[in-house]
């Protein structure tokens, strides 16, 4: 008993005895701490490290997420037409096993706000388990490569696209939609693991039936239908709340743990109120989606400050005492530490540099916000707000903690932006923003750094100033050694305790994926990251190309193997709006660059590669 | 008005876009002017256009409408078809949202915004490359 309750709370704090050597879901574990417990690369052998494999994905879309490896098989999800590969690790060359190729609905691409990305599968029961950008959960059998089931979760007409990745709780799968630029009405949804049956929908507000809510009853203390109170009329509808990050779970506790997004739209004088649960935390029973408790980090959100971003789940002595905690880097560039019981703040300090509020009162909870940077349609311009509505730091980009080091490591973004609201009208399926918000860097003139972050005293311990936004995840391991990538293409180790620059190997396009670490069939540590090629051989050789759903075409007689080896290949995610210069796919859209970033393309340019790494 | 064809279904079809048009040239019928063009530029943010191609229609996750380059035909009548009856790759059908009127007056507002003489990305300029001499420097 004694033993395997030492084995269960070390599995929760990522660290078991000797690891696995696989990466089944996006965050390695259920804590989401993208931890890997491999030693063989360390601070003294980094420098060696050098490509041992690539792949193009033949997408050229943002490659946001992570692979899986399971056993000696690397599973990679493309962005949107979100082809799955099965590659074969114990082959030379890695060739692949399968690849699945889903239908999937073209028009879902206007739908997503911010490029068709994806970000990534989970494996649970023999199943790769993936969103589909319109709308669709898929199952595939990871040995054979057949569609186990596929059930429609999301509504591209109602302004829904899916690319979050999906977690699974004991036998449930857990999804949620994006949509927080076009008037959702924001849910999550737990489906059953063996036929993809939804079994709950528990909606992030509205009365409390529709919430899964029980106020006085288990730990929800909230006041009764707070998910209409506040908000006016039944603004609540179509008030965004999009559950497009990632998801962690307390198996001891039974909690999942996901962030919610933006109300909507950005203009704040159309939905007054606190708008709850949106930009919030909240704490749900995987079995029947029940709300247990919820914390909101940005009330009545006026900055697009989404709450998507992790919930790493450590156990930390905060205050002299030991607490189950769950530490969160918000758009609004607090980072937070909350138990992960009941919801309890316990520590809020910015991490980026913060002008919209001055800070986070502990007892109340709320943000002492400066009403001057305070945004609406009545109110103009508002200049001067820092964070820009990129984040302190970008939910797509996940953090990790290190058990060794006791430390968090993210990517920030020191951009700063003006907000400019008007009205908008709701037209169902087309955005609905309403704001006009340029960027540009914030203090010190480099608009990104990787940081390592103490979450007990609440403050950074060492950075890594870039040039451009950093907006790639991180993986770090138990040879004391971190992963990131950056905008413009470099994939870079840092010591985890020092903040030193280890080693860096340019990708060939920009990092906006995560980084992980397995043990390959050879027992050699590597570490794999996704990045953004092309060329003739789509012509040549039409299935080497992945970009179409409606264009599946057969390989070329002279050689007819060649798409098991390669395929046309990403920089991308918001940097496709912002910067859409990088982008060489589309003769009829020439873009200027960003006018805070306008050399990034000289830098790097669109289209995903998958790299692995070895000593 | 404009001789559009009444055969979308609405609204379900807002989200799916990409009926074939049909092969007849439309002709705008409404002559441009600062009227008009203030008009279309209102309609353009209005209807949430800006919201997918971009403030001043610059390009965002939808394609750039100001640089002279068109994946369906740049003709007015081609345009109208586009918003009309939709694009398959993400482009919503407004024909029944808008009238005829209000989309050819967007075709007037993009009409009149210019087109870059200089595709953006044709060279860099090297902060680290040193200036000629005698060149003025610019704040």
């Amino acid at each position: 008993m004694r033993i395997a309750f030492v084995i269960l709370l070390l599995l929760l704090q990522g660290t078991p005895a000797r690891d696995d050597g696989q990466w089944t879901m996006p965050a390695k574990n259920n804590a989401a701490t993208r931890y890997s417990g491999l030693s063989q690369i360390t601070p003294a052998n980094a420098r060696r490290l050098h490509p041992v494999w690539n792949f193009s994905t033949g997408v050229l879309g943002g490659h946001e997420g992570q692979p899986l490896v399971v056993g000696s098989t690397m599973y990679v999800v493309t962005p949107f037409p979100n082809v799955l590969y099965a590659f074969d690790l114990t082959r030379e060359g890695y060739p692949l096993k399968w690849k699945y190729r889903p239908e999937v609905n073209p028009a879902a691409v206007g739908i997503a706000c911010c490029d068709a990305i994806n970000r990534g599968a989970v494996y649970a029961d023999g199943k790769i388990i993936y969103n589909l950008l319109d709308g669709h959960t898929v199952a595939v059998d990871a040995v054979t490569g057949s569609e186990v089931w596929k059930t429609q979760i999301a509504d591209i007409n109602q302004g829904e696209t899916t690319p979050m990745a999906p977690f699974v709780a004991g036998n449930r799968v857990i999804v949620g939609p994006s949509g927080g630029e076009f008037g959702i009405y924001g849910w999550a949804k737990g489906l059953d693991l063996a036929t993809g049956k939804i079994l709950w929908t528990a909606h992030n507000m509205g009365p409390d039936s529709l919430l899964l809510a029980r106020p006085g009853r288990g730990r929800y203390t909230a006041d009764a239908n707070i998910g209409v109170s506040t908000w006016e009329g039944d603004s609540w509808r179509r008030g965004g709340a999009p559950v497009w990050g990632w998801i962690s779970y307390d198996p001891q506790l039974d909690l999942i743990y996901f962030g919610t997004g933006n109300p909507g739209p950005y203009n704040t004088e159309q939905r007054p109120g606190e708008n709850k649960w949106t930009n919030s935390v909240l704490a749900r029973r995987p079995g029947n989606g029940t709300l247990v408790w919820a914390y909101q980090f940005t009330p009545h959100d006026s900055w697009d400050f989404d709450s998507n971003a992790e919930m790493i789940l450590v156990d930390l002595v905060v205050g002299g005492r030991l607490r189950k905690v769950l530490v969160h880097f918000d758009k609004n560039g607090f980072a937070y530490t909350l138990d992960r019981a009941t919801g309890e703040l316990l520590v809020a300090e910015p991490f980026a540099n913060v002008t919209w509020a001055k800070r986070i009162n502990r007892s109340t909870g709320l943000p002492v916000v400066d009403t001057a940077k305070t945004t609406g349609a009545s109110r103009g311009n508002v200049t001067g707000i820092c964070p820009s509505l990129e984040g302190g730091k970008s939910p797509a980009s996940p953090s990790s903690y290190s058990p060794r080091t006791g430390l968090f490591y993210t990517a920030t973004n020191n951009l700063c932006m003006n907000f400019e609201a008007t009205p908008v009208t709701r037209i169902r399926g087309t955005p609905y923003i309403g704001a006009t918000t340029p960027y540009f860097a914030g203090p010190g003139g480099n608009m990104g750094e990787f940081i390592a972050w103490d979450a007990v005293r609440g403050r950074r311990v060492w950075g890594i100033k870039e040039k451009f936004p950093v907006w790639s995840g991180s993986v770090v391991t138990a040879g004391d050694v971190v992963f990131f990538g950056t905008l413009d293409g470099w994939f870079k180790a840092a010591n985890a305790r020092t903040g030193k620059e280890l080693w860096k190997f340019k990708v060939g396009s920009g990092v906006v994926g995560a980084p992980i670490s397995f043990r390959g069939p050879d027992g050699k540590q590597y570490i794999a990251i996704y990045a953004g090629i092309g060329g003739d051989w789509f012509l040549l050789s039409g299935d080497v190309r992945s970009d179409d759903p409606a264009d599946v075409r057969p390989p070329a007689d002279f050689m007819p193997d060649i798409a098991r080896h390669t395929s046309q290949g990403g920089i991308g995610g918001d940097w496709f709006l912002l910067s859409g210069d990088v982008r060489s796919d589309d003769p009829a859209d020439v873009r200027p660059p960003a006018d805070f970033a306008p050399d990034l393309a000289r830098h790097t340019s669109q289209g995903g590669v998958v790299w692995i790494f070895g000593l | 008005m404009g001789g559009v064809p009444a055969s979308v279904r609405y609204p379900d079809h807002v989200a799916a876009g990409g009926n074939q048009p049909p092969a007849a040239e439309l002709e705008n019928p409404i002559a441009s002017d600062s009227a008009t063009v203030a008009d279309g530029s209102r309609i353009f943010s209005m209807m949430n256009c800006d919201g997918c191609h971009g403030g001043g229609a610059t390009g965002w996750v939808g394609p750039s409408l100001v640089d002279g380059r068109w994946r369906y035909g740049g003709t007015d009548g081609a345009l109208f078809q586009s918003i009309f009856y939709g694009r398959p790759r993400g482009m919503p059908a407004y024909g029944g949202i808008m009238s005829p009127g209000a989309i050819w007056k967007v075709i007037d507002y993009i009409r009149a915004q210019p087109i870059p003489s200089v595709v953006p990305t044709q060279r860099w300029t090297s902060p680290e490359t040193p200036r000629r001499p005698g060149r003025a420097q610019t704040p």
